[in-house]
């Protein structure tokens, strides 16, 4: 890591990211009228094994979806399964949920906030990135032998909705191109 | 008489933000804390008549020290500037007696009223 950002670019990095969480956050607070306590993003060079251990869990449901632009890459999201059913009732679904419901909660979870973390990195950037719709993923299938990162830059992200189980990461993975065109960026932003 | 200003975050970049958005006619001694320990260091070193802080910080976060300066009745004037702009944290600000409450990124224009509003300017 220490190769690839100086210190001073990873502390604006981080910067970038707090603020882009602290506008995903905030959109969701204010769906759900309730308070989300935010981490302190972290910034790591993953190879293609350490990657994989991400999905050796059974306590998140993934979601992915692609981004295209000035950088391209992918927005995973991580969403607690423990804690479902609670922001779904905050979110005014039907209880319980059945899994079409689910499933289009978890979509529009994710949606909202790697939404709102990949717009506010973009703009404060001055990149231009458009995000996909989310899709599910299902880890226990093997599909992460789908993913092509074979070592990535990960932006991580964690959102924890306070008195819940409920908890969410969005991790954002960057191509190498795109690791290039984003350091640029963070020079040019230094430099100013 | 230059007023003692300080800018409380732990990330460089915010504090060159802050410092590049301070109008230039403003006459002031600028002090930098890199966490909140910092900050309350040079509130008591006389070096903070206005502090610029922000919520997230090592050490001691923006709110522990709020609420030191509130418990104290330091008559220090504080402009937070937070990543966290749910409604909750503005609430729990507002509450513990900062005087403005700003979201990141900061705007130049923003900060510029914000200190004309409050009599600084």
């Amino acid at each position: 890591m220490s190769m690839l950002l100086s210190e001073l670019q990873r502390d604006a990095l981080q910067e970038l990211m707090n603020i882009s969480m602290g506008q995903a956050a905030n959109a969701l607070a204010r769906l759900i009228d309730a308070k989300i306590t935010l981490s302190i993003p972290k910034i790591v060079v993953v190879d293609a094994s350490e990657f994989q251990q991400m999905f050796l869990t059974d306590q998140y449901w993934f979601t992915r979806q692609s981004f295209l632009g000035s950088v391209k890459g992918e927005a995973l999201t991580l969403l607690a399964r423990a804690g479902t059913e609670t922001i779904g009732g905050l979110m005014d679904y039907a209880l319980p949920l059945d899994d079409r419901s689910k499933e289009e909660l978890l979509l529009e979870l994710a949606n909202i906030l790697a939404g709102a973390c990949l717009n506010g990195f973009s703009t404060q950037l001055a990149l231009h990135t458009k995000l996909s719709m989310p899709t599910m993923f299902n880890a226990e299938l093997r599909q992460a032998d789908s993913f092509r990162w074979s070592s990535t830059l990960l932006l991580e992200v964690e959102f924890q909705l306070e008195g819940t189980a409920f908890d969410s990461r969005i991790v954002i993975c960057l191509e190498q191109l795109s690791i290039d065109v984003l350091i640029n960026k963070l020079n040019t932003l230094l430099e100013e | 008489m230059a007023i003692p200003v300080t800018i409380a975050d732990d990330s460089l970049l915010s504090r060159k933000t802050v410092r590049k958005a301070l109008p230039p006619e403003w006459d002031i001694e600028l002090t930098e804390a890199c966490n909140g320990k910092e900050a309350l260091a040079a509130v008591a070193a006389g070096k903070a008549e206005v502090l610029f802080l922000d919520l997230t910080m090592p050490e001691l976060d923006g709110f522990g020290v709020l609420r030191q300066l509130h418990e104290h009745h330091a008559k220090t004037v504080v402009i937070v500037i937070s990543a966290d702009i749910q409604p909750e944290a503005r609430k729990l600000v507002e509450s513990l007696g900062a005087f403005r409450f700003l979201h990141k990124p900061l705007q130049p224009d923003q900060l510029r009223q914000t200190l004309a509003d409050l009599g600084l300017l």
